[in-house]
């Protein structure tokens, strides 16, 4: 099941409702349902702050201190990016969530002929630390956290984070950095993968490793159910691929002798809030409870602070639409309402335009005000969970809990989540998914809103930036002449210790670090771990 | 014929063109192949068949490879099975081979097998023609891969390789069979899997004991994605390839081979050919009728159909 | 078994944008409307694409383009057909297309633009007609 269905009469009374995850909804709930399914406080929610943590990891919630916002920034030049930092951190917002342009993502320099067209298009172009000195001046980055959303060259940009705090005198004990850091979602859902499996997933392991002494305010990886879902995977799915990935991130460390307590606690996930809201809420409830027991049961975790599922819920981008893009901004407060209900530490919102352009520092602001807004004025903050205790929501809770479940089985019995990747078992599943959703768009059995029902009104019209193709010549030049100021000898001495220490299979995050300081370039780096890692090699669709 | 010469003298989109007027049935491309004809034969025809998942295509891929830093001038064509409910494919064992593609000179032909029986497409035979006649001279073909036994790619290869796994259990023992007919040399892939060596072992003891040729198929292990065992497995095709020119076993067996392809050819066009008469004729639709309204019986709308594809005169 | 034409397609990811969900939905959607699909997977560079479409001599290249490089991608990649002498390929391109560009894009030899939102029937639809056509 992966279409939301809705089984009418011809006097259009609904007769039942199955959710995208495959659970049916009753007319209505009541307290047999909870004794149906053996229902127990303690056992299945427990207070907030308690195991296993269904209504949330601490006691008091959003009284304590509200979510944090974190919109999507960072495009062209080191400079606008910093720029738009300053104006959003001057708006209130409390984290910085970088984008980087795709030459970056895929470890290509500005000046290499597969960045064509591509510099600094859909986020921050980075060549070197010069880029970071840029784009993070006057930053208190002892103060405010940045999620850098990349991926396959998590590592890279990770170290580069470490040189530019440490260039500007930080401590790298106390500044905070969430890459993205998922490679397995990335094979499945956004395709920015560079590397093999194995090697990827070892690398994710450097930096989990690393940071543990050396970056202990770090979430050095944080696991997207997000593009998962962006991809069709239903909300069980998500929550199921993201449990069983992070778990092999966790498994590649452990194998390292190291003790699961001692980096555990520094996961964060990013989760997706389209879709059925009663879905969504259950299913974050439902993601808690079983990261907890999961960390608990599976890997004897004994911390209890290990135990909480730390997490950006958000987004919201395939729930957009094109059409009457006005809708989005409501779609995008009903989304932040969700991710309230659900307790989400850390939020951002896609903003109503980015269905057709690339956000404006005005949409950027609006979503970031929804976000404020419930915090501040519609009362989100006065109690915990408030939608606990509903019989309708407990008993979704857990149906969804046994959802997740039978999709982490399913995964695993067809040889486990690397396996199921590796071969293309889950890109085919979701898919297959993404096409019935849209033969249910078609046909009319999904309803969009300005899409196929309530057609009437304007549509918008696609605004894409212009590709300023200056500023692109202007961070080649900028690259070129970082290439002629640096010490080549030092950044060829950095580079053949990272090749050595990549073929000896150590940790290449000091490495890294130290090919940054030189001045070494992103695509320098990458292409040095392709020479030895080789290239994924994408599955077949069928 | 222009567009032959072109193929002859290495053009890519000509031969690539013929492929697809072979594909189509059209009577340009059959005398094409006429003319090609006579130019090949030399090419040493690889088939590579076996169950979907078993890695066929990264066999071809390292195989590709491998005869490529040889010297070898390699073409491939793969084939993917059309859609049970009309005419649509999905071509994607190409994705699986990237690293053959970025090789310099290797040609990779996608096709859909369009309802023809055995692992291979009517237009697989030609599609090989047309590659040698592109100067190619290791031809790589994967079959469908049912996981059936496909008889008719052994129909146009020298060589066919069957590729096994030990996750397919019970299905190799069904399999044994049919490897006697079909295959000439069996690859256990995978073999990082427990139970691999195992079930290697068990089916060499069976072809050993089922010798029926001067050929003894050798059962090799392989782990196609780290690359190891194509080694062996390319001096187990030269070796082969040595048995059936030089063997007049190996010899005469093609030559019974390729009398069976051209009987299966026929019976398709044949039914084609034949349906494509009689289907607008009155008399036909009335046979389903009386069949529908059980008038007849199925054994009697047989006969009808028949006498009225093939009157007695 | 009959002989006959059978529309054959490229769809195809060029450069390094990852998001493949439509591009996917498309070949499923021209699959099981009766066409043979070939899918380049990600990262392609306009040399490998047309180097695809020569060898599997299809009739149609579809260009799934999400980064907003619509333009330049398409013009390399007529520079190359023109080169490779195939001109006779029908290109339509996919993905996040401002209208105001269309105009652009066919003038450059595109034949069909499909920005994200249109019905899988109407992309299919086109194809058919074309493939009458031919």
């Amino acid at each position: 099941m992966a279409v939301a269905r809705y089984i009418k009469d011809e006097k259009d009374q609904i007769l039942d409702v199955i959710l995208e995850s495959g659970i049916h909804v009753k007319s209505s709930y009541s307290p047999k349902d909870l004794d149906a399914m053996g229902f127990s406080y303690e056992k299945d929610v427990a207070d907030p702050g308690e195991y296993p943590y269904t209504r949330g990891i601490h006691a008091l919630g959003y009284r304590s201190r509200a979510w944090t916002t974190r919109q999507y920034t960072g495009f062209g030049t080191p400079q606008e990016t910093n720029e738009r930092f300053k104006l959003m951190i001057s708006h209130g917002q409390t984290g910085l969530n970088v984008a980087f342009d795709l030459p970056t993502q895929m470890g290509y320099d500005s000046d290499d002929s597969m960045s064509e067209g591509e510099v600094g298009r859909v986020g921050m172009a980075v060549d070197t630390l010069r880029d970071f000195e840029i784009a993070f001046k006057d930053i208190r980055l002892d103060k405010i956290g940045s999620g850098l959303t990349i991926n396959a060259v998590a590592s890279i940009m990770l170290a580069m984070y470490q040189a530019v705090a440490e260039k500007y005198g930080y401590d790298p004990k106390v500044i905070s950095a969430t890459p993205q850091n998922d490679i397995l979602k990335e094979m499945v859902g956004r395709g920015a993968w560079i590397f093999p499996v194995e090697p990827a997933v070892k690398l994710i392991g450097d930096t989990i490793e690393y940071s543990m002494n050396v970056l202990p305010r770090t979430n050095p990886v944080s696991v997207c159910g997000y593009h998962i879902r962006e991809s069709g995977a239903t909300p069980a799915q998500e929550i199921a691929c993201a449990i069983l990935i992070a778990n092999a991130y966790i498994d590649n460390v452990l194998a390292r002798g190291h003790d699961v307590d001692a980096f555990v606690g520094r996961f964060s996930f990013n989760l997706n809030v389209f879709g059925n809201m009663w879905e969504q809420v259950a299913k974050f409830r439902a993601a808690r409870k079983l990261w907890a027991r999961n960390l608990k049961e599976k890997y004897n975790v004994k911390k209890p602070q290990n135990l909480f599922l730390r997490g950006l819920f958000g987004g919201g981008g395939y729930g957009l639409t094109k059409a009457q893009p006005e809708n989005n901004i409501m779609r995008g407060a009903y989304y932040a309402l969700v991710a309230a209900l659900s307790g989400a530490q850390t939020t951002a919102l896609c903003s109503y335009d980015e269905a057709y352009t690339i956000p404006t520092p005005h949409s950027a602001l609006l979503s970031l005000r929804t976000l404020q807004l419930l915090m501040d004025e519609m009362g989100l903050r006065d109690t915990v969970d408030p939608l606990a205790g509903s019989y309708f929501i407990e008993t979704l809770t857990k149906e969804m809990e046994q959802k997740i479940e039978e999709e982490m089985d399913k995964i695993n019995k067809f040889g486990g989540i690397i396996e199921g990747v590796a071969k293309g078992y889950i890109q085919r599943l979701v898919a297959r998914q993404a096409f019935e959703v849209e033969k249910g768009l078609e046909s009319g059995e999904l309803k969009k809103v300005g899409v196929n029902i309530y057609k009437e009104g304007e549509s918008m019209e696609v605004e894409l930036h212009e590709y300023n193709w200056e500023s692109a010549e202007k961070q080649i030049e900028s690259l070129h002449a970082v290439k002629r100021e640096r010490s080549e000898k030092d950044v060829t001495r950095t580079l053949k210790e990272l090749e050595a220490a990549t073929r000896d299979g150590k940790n290449v995050m000091p490495y890294l670090v130290a090919c940054c300081k030189a001045y070494a370039s992103v695509g320098e780096m990458t292409g040095i771990f392709r020479e030895i890692f080789g290239e994924f090699n994408e599955p077949s669709l069928f | 014929m222009e567009l032959v010469d072109k193929v002859l003298r290495g053009d890519e989109g000509s031969a690539a063109r013929l492929i697809s007027m072979i594909e189509e049935g059209r009577d340009e491309g059959y005398e094409a192949i006429s003319l090609l004809f006579p130019y090949t034969g030399k090419a040493h025809v690889i088939g590579v068949t076996g169950a979907p998942g078993a890695g066929k295509s990264t066999i071809v891929d390292k195989l590709a490879i491998s005869f490529g830093r040889q010297g070898g001038k390699v073409g491939i064509i793969a084939v993917d099975p059309t859609s049970a409910k009309g005419s649509g494919a999905f071509l994607g064992d190409r994705l699986r081979m990237r690293n053959a593609e970025k090789l310099e000179g290797v040609f990779i032909r996608s096709m859909a097998h369009r309802g023809f029986p055995g692992g291979i497409a009517k237009a697989t035979l030609g599609a090989a023609y047309v590659l040698e006649g592109l100067g190619k001279d290791v031809i790589l073909i994967e079959s469908v891969g049912s996981g059936q036994t496909e008889i008719q790619i052994s129909m146009i290869c020298d060589s066919v390789v069957t590729v096994l796994t030990p996750d397919y259990g019970d299905e190799i023992q069904l399999m044994k069979a049919g490897l006697l007919e079909i295959g000439d040399i069996v690859v256990m892939n995978k073999t990082d899997r427990p139970g691999a060596v195992e079930a290697a072992k068990d089916i060499e003891f069976y072809l050993m004991s089922h010798k029926k040729q001067h050929w003894q198929i050798p059962v090799l292990t392989v782990e196609a994605i780290q690359g190891k065992g194509v080694e062996d497995l390319i001096a187990a095709l030269k070796l082969h390839r040595t048995y059936t020119v030089e063997n007049s076993q190996g010899s005469s067996k093609k030559k019974e081979n390729i009398k069976r392809l051209v009987l299966a050819i026929f019976k398709e066009e044949f039914w084609g050919e034949t349906l494509k008469k009689i289907q607008d004729k009155a008399m036909f639709d009335d046979i389903f009728q009386q069949l529908q309204n059980s008038t007849i019986d199925p054994y009697k709308a047989v006969r009808m159909v028949m006498d009225l594809a093939l009157p007695t005169e | 078994m009959e002989n006959k034409k059978n529309m054959k397609v490229l769809i195809a990811k060029p450069g390094l944008d990852g998001h493949d969900r439509g591009a996917k939905v498309v070949a499923q959607a021209l699959k099981e409307a009766g066409m043979e699909v070939v899918y380049s997977g990600l990262h392609r560079t306009i040399d490998q694409i047309v180097n695809i479409a020569v060898q599997e001599d299809v009739n149609v290249i579809g260009l799934s383009i999400m980064t907003g490089a619509h333009i330049p991608i398409t013009q390399k990649l007529f520079q190359k057909i023109k080169e490779k002498g195939i001109g006779d390929k029908i290109v339509f391109v996919g993905g996040v297309i401002p209208s105001r560009d269309v105009p652009k894009l066919k003038e450059l030899g595109v034949v069909g633009v499909f920005p994200g939102g249109t019905p899988l029937a109407e992309t299919i639809q086109f194809l058919q007609s074309i493939s009458k056509k031919g």
